[in-house]
């Protein structure tokens, strides 16, 4: 007996001067990292003064390393909810799973929508041709409200340009994708509107979806109107922060939601987070205006940080064109972060935000739109700044342009079965279809009580029949354009937006239009309205 | 210098049967004067002819070389930048602006990139650094963060005023917080110069930097008013379309004079110009599908139509590595999204597997929709979509797949048509191709096409459609010329070539669409655009192609065989070289900026890739030379040695032998892999 154990550890002894010089070799390893004595001193008089206390360090050690090398993306298989199937079984699971296919067809209505979309046979412009029926029109669609489409000093800017840089700037901002022309936009912005800085993106459209969400993260408070267009919506959603509606257009309700705020968060007492209004100068969605001295002095009061879209009020309203600050004469650096369009207002392409040097600064990192995306091609960004010269110098411009509006308004503003929502100077307006019975305006069953402000539908919305205004209002676009006036269809992403908007008739004065074109279009479009309303009597 | 007339000539590269004046110049600077003392007897005769016929070779060398050589007299030259190292012979004739577009006439230089019918896709081998280098990697974060955090707190002690905006004043959170924009300040602060540094010109093969300096650690920069030509390996400018003379910039100041410079409006609501119907028409015959859809920018094709696509109750699985828009695209849908490693088959197998099993979380209910989002070429990391296994895979899960082509489209494939191109795929089968204009075709916008179905429904539910302004007329055209030239023209020649005019009478000939990939009809360009016969035939586009495969390769290998790590593809035009320790990634960036021939460098790093791989990103171009890529890989040869790059184990040759063996090396059948 012992002597087979004898010899099992005499041909153990191998192993074991190995398993010892293995031993040394670790620890003189260990010994010789610096620090090594100050942990083993450590575990040693841990282990002394309480031994289980090395077992929960031990397991709390392997915890930590277990829950670092859990794959993030493998988060669900663990959870309770998963259910464990055989492979046969996930094969036939796999077999009968049928997708729904990855687009509806279009119906016959959504195929109207498309083909009743205009297009041009070359430039646009006040007076372009028709792609399918080569007439020249009258046209009172898109964004040319300052009539810089066109422009020969513009023209002949962007060639000049592209004799120098090319087309595309072939680089996002950060690589080598900032050319001295962009720079200069920016400046010329910022001069223009009086702001330390601004930065451009390529897009007007996801400019503000982006901006939102640079600024405002999750846990922040985002107070916006109810009536925001679909690239606020968007960057709102993105933000994850705290929204808070409050009605459209009004700033009664704005106190109010803010009131409400305010006394949530001291009893809750929560900490202090980033407080914003999101706005916009002229609603996208129907014209009206935000009356912006008010809304500043909101601002200041409950100290927020105002977000303003001004998209639509940029190049259109103001002496300018400078947009609302210009108009109510406020300093546009009160505007925390001014957006605006380059496309609709200096007719070139593109976005901006203009506001302090550190706004524009923060949006250089953290603006995914600017720092994902090639920067505008060079061209375009000098066409902008030229664009500001011409606003800058020619004052005219916007004088004419609230001249032909006045024409315009003037003609419609008295029928009767259509209503106007737009403010009296954007040049972009809204007609809406009035309701053939006018329902009684009675004050609302509610009392008057505030709409929810954690919901973006108001406590009584408006109630509208969407496809039957639609029709009607198409049979006008239809009529006019017989006569040469082009105008559309203010058209929706129905089903995407929060709320619906009321179909309308969405209407663009240029600045490039004569008072006699101008008086000719309102008329027939009056004429229009007259003849397509007026036969549902 | 808008002056200048377009060059007539009919091929990027001819045979000239005229003799010339101008006999073989040994040097640089006997070619320019040769060419200076032939620009004033030009200048004497006082014929500089407007148009030219476009069949005609009389122009003389004179007014190609006043053509293809830019002086602008006020930068720093460094000469090989601006004029070529060989100076052309009098038998030949470039279109293109040296500093632009490269002046290469060495047919050998040239390659085809394809993936080689019925083998396997390799997987993708990343190579590990040595562990000093991960060690070193870790330990400079730690030392930069805790460096940071002291900073940070003295600061707030000692000089409050800097950090105003950083803490709530006045009743207001501050609009970053201390904590958020720790890594901006403390560790990419340390790096902003190799960052938006401003540039002039054309991004082409040689880049203008407005040279700038910072005196107070990057917090801000002044320019100091030099300009810096540099060779520009950064730019997405794959096929060398960045150029400000040639057939589509003459396109463009034609459509500019046109059109004017925008569309004003939405494209549903009366900016739809003629232009967009066209380039749409000549997007999808180049991508094979049936139909496609614009956007103004390239982001917002992915951050806008993806929402279009899916929503509730529907699964987006999405490579890890893919990029930012379409994150911000998938989030903004309200789909499910799970990721799988990057390119790994068989980890996307498993989820497969998973997902459908499972079904939604909670309700396990059955997904509508199943959508995999994929990049063809990734940005970051040069690898190619492993697109003959997803199909085969789709096959069986029945997923819909959706391949954002931003990078690979007109820089992959023997055709240009992008991965389907490359590995030999009907396009078709892949339900949705998205793509950008800003890289190959040097414009901007991007692109979604798919089946006519599913293009009308994104016409009628993308956001951009409907809310964004739509493409404008400049862009539409180069995106047309640079893609027409690509895909060659049938019939080749039009009737008329005034310029000034519509064309008269084209023949009534009955046009049939040629199969994909084939050239363009004629009858789907604007009638007005009056291209060069080297890009109707479609030679220039050729070439361009096969000159990128080149570069790329060679690059690649040559890198490799220096002894660097590259990530990627042989095939890639984007070959990112690992650097890992953050502090040599400025210093490399500063190293090839003041190397003897300048060089313009991307480096990236955390949060843009993982937090040891920072690495520096080459964009090849086929505007290249030889000798550029030459440069390129001296300058990384040098710098490589002074900031101890070199960690592969793989065989290495001496500098001199990869540059004497350009060819070979590129011509070398591709590793199945090492």
């Amino acid at each position: 007996m012992s002597s087979a154990m004898a010899s099992t550890s005499a041909n153990l002894e191998p192993l074991f001067s190995f398993l010892a010089q293995s031993y040394t070799t670790v620890e003189n390893g260990f010994n010789r990292i610096p620090g090594s004595a100050v942990i083993a001193r450590y575990v040693k008089s841990s282990h002394q003064n309480d031994p289980g206390r090395t077992v929960l360090e031990l397991v709390l050690a392997v915890f930590a390393i277990w829950t670092l090398l859990q794959s993030r993306t493998r988060a669900d298989k663990d959870g309770k909810n998963f259910i464990q199937f055989t492979e046969k079984e996930i094969d036939e699971l796999v077999n009968e799973w049928t997708p729904e296919p990855l687009a509806e067809s279009l119906s016959p209505q959504e195929q109207v929508e498309l083909d009743t979309v205009p297009v041009f046979a070359g430039a646009q412009g006040p007076r372009p041709k028709l792609a399918n029926s080569g007439k020249t029109v009258l046209n009172f669609t898109g964004t040319n409200f300052t009539g810089l489409a066109g422009n020969d000093d513009i023209k002949n800017k962007a060639i000049e340009t592209l004799r120098k840089y090319g087309l595309g700037s072939c680089g996002p901002p950060g690589f080598y994708g900032t050319t001295d022309v962009h720079l200069d936009l920016e400046r010329d912005l910022a001069d223009f509107l009086g702001t330390e800085a601004a930065i451009v993106y390529s897009q007007g459209f996801s400019t503000i979806s982006s901006v939102i969400p640079a600024f405002a993260k999750r846990g922040d408070i985002i107070v916006a109107d109810r009536g925001v267009n679909f690239a606020i919506q968007k960057g709102v959603q993105i933000s994850r922060s705290t929204v808070r509606w409050f009605d459209h257009n009004d700033l009664k309700s704005l106190e109010d939601v803010l009131e409400g705020i305010e006394k949530e968060r001291k009893k809750k007492k929560a900490p202090l987070t980033k407080k914003f209004i999101v706005t916009e100068g002229i609603f996208e969605k129907d014209g009206q205006m935000v009356d912006l001295p008010k809304l500043i002095e909101i601002k200041y009061k409950y100290k927020y940080r105002l977000i303003l879209d001004e998209c639509i009020s940029f190049g259109a309203v103001g002496r300018t064109g400078r947009g609302l600050t210009e108009l109510f004469n406020v300093p546009a650096s009160q505007v925390d972060m001014l957006v605006g369009s380059v496309a609709n207002g200096l007719a070139s392409c593109g976005g901006f935000c203009a506001g302090s040097k550190y706004v524009a600064y923060h949006q250089r990192i953290n603006g995914s739109a600017f720092v994902f995306s090639a920067s505008m091609p060079p061209l375009l960004s000098v066409s902008a700044s030229e664009g500001v010269n011409i606003l800058r110098n020619t004052p005219s411009i916007l004088s004419t342009l609230q001249e032909n509006v006045r024409l315009v308004r003037s003609v419609l503003d008295r029928l009767d079965c259509i209503s106007i929502p737009s403010h009296p100077a954007s040049p972009m307006f809204h007609i809406h279809v009035r309701p053939n019975t006018p329902t009684l305006q009675l004050p609302s069953a509610s009392g008057g009580k505030p709409s929810n402000p954690n919901s973006i539908l108001p406590r009584d919305p408006p109630q509208f029949d969407i496809e039957l205004e639609e029709r009607l209002l198409q049979d006008v676009v239809d009529e006019a354009l017989t006569q040469g006036v082009l105008i559309t269809r203010a058209r929706r992403l129905r089903g995407q937006e929060m709320v619906e908007a009321r179909p309308s008739i969405r209407i663009a004065v240029s600045a490039a239009f004569s008072k006699k074109e101008c008086e000719k279009a309102a008329n027939v479009i009056k004429a229009a309205l007259v003849k397509v309303l007026g036969k549902r009597r | 210098m808008a002056l200048n007339p377009p060059s007539p000539t009919p091929s990027m590269f001819r045979k000239k049967k005229s003799s010339s004046s101008l006999g073989p110049m040994s040097t640089a600077a006997s070619y320019l004067s040769a060419v200076r003392a032939a620009d004033a007897r030009a200048r004497a005769r006082g014929d500089t002819p407007l148009t030219t016929p476009a069949l005609s070779l009389s122009s003389s060398v004179t007014t190609s070389s006043e053509d293809t050589i830019l002086d602008e007299g006020e930068e720093s030259y460094s000469d090989i930048l601006t004029y070529p190292s060989i100076p052309p012979t009098s038998e030949q004739v470039y279109t293109t602006v040296h500093s632009e577009f490269g002046h290469c006439s060495n047919e050998e230089y040239r390659a085809v990139s394809q993936h080689p019918a019925g083998k396997p896709v390799a997987p993708h081998v990343e190579q590990d650094p040595p562990y000093y280098v991960l060690f070193t990697t870790y330990i400079s974060y730690i030392i930069l963060i805790l460096f940071g955090h002291l900073r940070d707190f003295s600061r707030k002690y000692f000089n409050p005023g800097e950090f105003k905006h950083l803490v709530p004043h006045d009743g207001y959170a501050p609009i970053t917080s201390d904590f958020d924009s720790f890594y901006t300040r403390r560790l990419k602060g340390r790096m902003d110069d190799c960052f938006s540094y401003p540039v002039t010109g054309v991004a082409g093969r040689t880049i203008v930097l407005l040279e700038r300096e910072s005196k107070d650690s990057n917090r801000t920069f002044a320019p100091t008013g030099r300009k810096v030509r540099t060779l520009n390996i950064s730019s997405y400018n794959y096929l060398g379309f960045a150029q400000a003379r040639g057939g589509c910039a003459d396109a463009v100041e034609e459509c500019i004079k046109r059109y004017g410079v925008s569309a004003c409006g939405t494209r549903v609501e009366g900016g739809s110009l003629d232009l967009h119907s066209q380039a749409e028409g000549l997007v999808a015959n180049f991508v094979g599908q049936e139909d496609a859809l614009l956007c103004s920018m390239g982001f917002a094709t992915n951050s806008t139509i993806i929402p279009a696509l899916v929503g509730k109750g529907c699964l987006v699985i999405s490579d890890e590595l893919n990029h930012a828009s379409i994150r911000f695209g998938v989030r903004v849908s309200g789909a499910n999204v799970r990721m799988f490693k990057h390119n790994d088959m068989k980890d996307l197998e498993d989820l497969l597997k998973e997902v459908i099993s499972q079904g939604q979380p909670k309700t396990h209910r059955p997904w509508k929709k199943i959508l995999l989002i994929v990049e063809g070429l990734f940005s970051m990391e040069g690898t190619m979509t492993n697109l003959p296994s997803i199909l085969e895979l789709k096959k069986k899960y029945k997923f819909y797949l959706f391949v954002d082509e931003a990078h690979s489209i007109g820089a992959l494939g023997p055709h240009g048509r992008g991965v389907s191109d490359y590995f030999g795929v009907n396009p078709r089968s892949i339900d949705i191709l998205m793509g950008t204009f800003t890289k190959s075709f040097g414009a901007a916008g991007g692109y979604i096409s798919g089946s006519r179905v599913i293009v009308d429904r994104l016409r009628v539910r993308s956001h951009s459609h409907t809310y964004a302004e739509a493409m404008t007329p400049p862009v539409l055209t180069q995106v047309i010329a640079s893609m027409a030239s690509i895909m060659g023209v049938t019939p080749a020649l039009p009737t008329s070539t005034s310029t000034g005019t519509i064309t008269k009478s084209r023949m009534p000939e009955p046009e049939v669409p040629e199969a994909y990939p084939g050239r363009a009809l004629s009858s789907s360009l604007p009638t007005w655009m009056d291209l060069p016969p080297a890009m109707r035939e479609g030679t220039e586009g050729r070439d361009r192609l096969r000159r990128l495969v080149f570069n790329s390769r060679y690059l690649f290998r040559g890198l490799k065989k220096l002894g660097f790590i590259v990530y990627g593809h042989d095939d890639s035009p984007i070959i990112p070289l690992l650097i890992f320790n953050p502090g040599k990634m400025s210093m490399f960036h500063r190293l090839m900026r003041q190397y003897s021939t300048p060089i313009v460098v991307v480096v990236v790093a955390y949060p843009a890739t993982p937090l040891v791989t920072s690495r520096v990103r080459f964009c090849v171009s086929a505007s290249h030379t030889k000798e550029d890529i030459d440069t390129v890989l001296r300058a990384s040869d040098y710098v490589g040695d002074v900031l101890d790059l070199k960690h592969s184990d793989g065989e290495r040759w001496p500098l001199e032998r990869i540059m004497n063996s350009a060819v070979e090396l590129v011509q070398m059948e591709q590793p199945s892999h090492d």
